[in-house]
């Protein structure tokens, strides 16, 4: 069916069946599949302009500049948004995405884990394969609990300033001296 | 279900053949531990660690060069005589940036800065980067891409209570971000056109059933977008003159060597391997007239030259002038491409190495400098010719080497390229190329010019000589000397690329 229907687009756009762009393997798996996709945003792009316009005509036009203001949770939204977050959200994320990552990645190992295991080849280098990656995970984690980057408040301890150089732990104003003399 | 499997099973003793880069990427990780176990109190160690890897990887290097092809995880990877080549450039100049590294005020100057994380990066770098040498496959080559671009942002933005260090690193991750995007996109055009993940499938199923002319161009151009953003090619350059400037300057040595040869390493194994079947069939592709390839990349190289070299006649600031300058290069280098032929390989081969050595020559002299200058400006060079006449003239070599003047390697360097250009008839870039040459000179020469033939500004100690630390003449001769050897006897050189070129695999 979906060949089908992307031979009719195509005649519809007027294309000579040699000049299609995925000419290599129509109708051999892989082109069938992004037929499917193609279709499937043709709908998604009908499905959105349909129900927008049946709001259209159905909803009740009531504007209120209070509808116009940004949604925050209750709040009302004040000063520009283009402020300092603290830097160790950031860090927050970056471990979220480290371990994330190592989960998405340990799922689909341990699915075929119990198949593979037996192979004489296979079962040896795909189980120390995951030791390994874990392994250099856990250097990360270990680098940055060393450095104090786990601490909510890191210390900036045991690194006396330089002469001429601001404090360490003053960070904003301090920077911003160095920055301005240079 | 073992059986249905369709797995091309990777086996152990394939990694022999990547000792290079296990050293690299284990060096990586002991460099970081042993810096934690020392606190960073001890930033020789982590230097010591990185120096030591980097020397063995350069050793198994050696040792390899003549080992037959050989793939690596299963199909990903290929360690052909391309690779070895690059490799080898690879580890050289990763080498001469760590030894320069040391004598850094920039980098070991600032007290509270990890220096242990900025020399095991310095090793992640180089492996990553012979890793984009050796990328036979579309999902190696975006990886081994990123790998080398996050240790590059970071190394960009290692300075970092310095503006300029924090504003190159992220105006870095930006234009990255995107031109990997387009990349991507490109490539995953390629895998809807034929179907397949690897290089050579690419090129059989391409082969097969050619497409349509207008969606092979389209495609080629967005991943040319990709490699063009990575070897810094006008229009995708933006980036490079204020990632250069903002960076630490023995990183920018680096980056304007080292990715960049990546990128073209991995250009060279990409079309070479999907557009024709390899150096020796370049003249009877059909695929390279569908997409006017050589028209294509004749106007990106005459673009890319000509820019660069009008923009960096205007820079008072060596760094970016010498930033501009490699922009324009890359336009050299590119005319190498023009017909995928095995004389513009070989050409594009000799001229990456000499340019590893001149231009990361120029490089580290500006470091040398500004260790003791704190100051990169071109006013401030005045009378550099007499405060440190060896250095001085060192620079002077690696300069004239970049214009391309004999007796110096830049020289050969350029023959080779025009030779290769001339043997396919593009006289107009040939012309053009040779007017690009003579507007460098006028820049190069500005540098000259100011460190011998103006005296130094009348203040303290402004005419006293530079105390320069041993270590910085023995790196700079160490590139130096070769820079002109490589001018009058360039025969072992030329035959190494050509023994790479020869066992260059498109096959597997």
């Amino acid at each position: 069916m979906a060949i089908r229907a992307y031979q009719t687009l195509n005649e519809m756009l007027g294309l000579p069946m040699s000049s299609m762009l995925p000419l290599a393997a129509v109708g051999s798996g892989v082109l069938t599949h992004f037929t499917t996709v193609f279709i499937f945003v043709l709908f998604g792009i009908f499905f959105a302009a349909l129900a927008l316009g049946v709001a259209r005509l159905v909803r009740p036009n009531n504007p209120n500049p209070n509808k116009l203001t940004t949604y925050e949770c209750g709040e009302l939204p004040r000063g520009s948004s283009w402020v300092r977050f603290n830097v160790r959200f950031y860090l927050i994320a970056l471990f979220f995405i480290v371990f994330d990552v190592e989960v998405i990645f340990l799922f689909p190992w341990a699915v075929v884990f119990k198949q593979l295991f037996p192979h004489p080849q296979l079962g040896p280098l795909v189980f120390w394969e995951m030791v390994l990656f874990l392994a250099i995970l856990t250097v990360g984690l270990a680098y940055v609990w060393g450095k104090g980057d786990l601490d909510w408040v890191k210390k900036l301890i045991e690194r006396e300033p330089a002469a001429g150089e601001p404090a360490a732990g003053e960070s904003a104003t301090g920077e911003l001296e160095e920055v301005t003399s240079r | 279900m073992l059986e249905t499997l369709q797995v091309n099973i990777p086996s152990w003793s394939d990694l022999g053949y990547w000792r290079p880069e296990l050293t690299l990427l284990s060096t990586f990780l002991v460099a970081l531990i042993g810096d934690l176990i020392v606190r960073g109190r001890r930033p020789w160690v982590p230097f010591t660690l990185a120096l030591a890897g980097m020397l063995l990887a350069l050793g198994f290097a050696v040792a390899d060069l003549g080992e037959p092809a050989h793939t690596v995880m299963g199909s990903l990877i290929i360690v052909d005589g391309i690779a070895s080549f690059f490799r080898i450039l690879f580890l050289v100049a990763g080498l001469a940036t760590v030894l320069f590294s040391w004598t850094s005020e920039e980098i070991m100057g600032v007290k509270r800065e990890a220096k242990g994380e900025y020399y095991a990066l310095l090793t992640l770098l180089t492996g990553g980067m012979c890793v984009m040498a050796e990328a036979r496959d579309i999902l190696m080559l975006f990886l081994s891409m990123e790998l080398v671009g996050l240790t590059s942002y970071v190394l960009a933005g290692y300075m970092r209570t310095s503006l300029r260090s924090t504003e190159a690193a992220v105006k870095y991750v930006i234009f990255a971000a995107v031109s990997s995007g387009i990349m991507l996109y490109g490539l995953s055009l390629f895998y809807g056109l034929t179907g397949e993940t690897t290089f050579v499938g690419i090129r059989e199923a391409l082969f097969a059933n050619p497409p349509h002319p207008y969606a092979l161009l389209v495609v080629v151009v967005l991943v040319l977008v990709g490699m063009g953003y990575k070897i810094a090619a006008v229009p995708f350059h933006h980036w490079a003159p204020d990632v250069y400037e903002g960076a630490p300057t023995p990183v920018t040595a680096i980056f304007s060597v080292g990715p960049k040869a990546a990128g073209f390493a991995l250009m060279i194994r990409f079309f070479y391997t999907t557009l024709v079947a390899g150096p020796e069939a370049a003249g009877t592709s059909n695929l390279l007239r569908l997409v006017d390839w050589p028209l294509l990349i004749a106007l990106l190289s005459a673009v890319t030259m000509t820019y660069g070299n009008l923009v960096a006649l205007r820079q008072t600031n060596v760094k970016r002038m010498l930033a501009y300058s490699s922009i324009a290069h890359v336009g050299y280098i590119l005319m190498g491409f023009l017909l995928l032929t095995s004389d513009g390989l070989q050409a594009i081969l000799f001229y990456l190495l000499v340019y590893m050595l001149m231009n990361l020559g120029a490089f580290l002299f500006v470091v040398a400098i500004n260790n003791h200058l704190r100051s990169e400006e071109l006013t401030d060079y005045a009378g550099l010719g007499f405060r440190a006449p060896w250095l001085a003239t060192m620079m002077f070599v690696f300069l004239i080497s970049l214009t391309g003047l004999p007796p110096t390697a830049g020289f050969i360097g350029k023959f080779f390229l025009f030779k290769a250009v001339l043997a396919q008839e593009w006289y107009w870039l040939a012309i053009l190329a040779g007017l690009n040459s003579v507007i460098s000179l006028f820049y190069y020469m500005r540098v000259t010019k100011a460190m011998f033939f103006t005296e130094p500004a009348e203040s303290d100690g402004a005419a006293a000589p530079l105390a320069i630390k041993p270590l910085e003449y023995v790196v700079l001769a160490a590139l130096c000397i070769p820079t002109i050897g490589l001018g009058i006897w360039w025969g072992p050189v030329r035959d190494f690329a050509d023994q790479a070129i020869a066992r260059f695999n498109v096959g597997i």
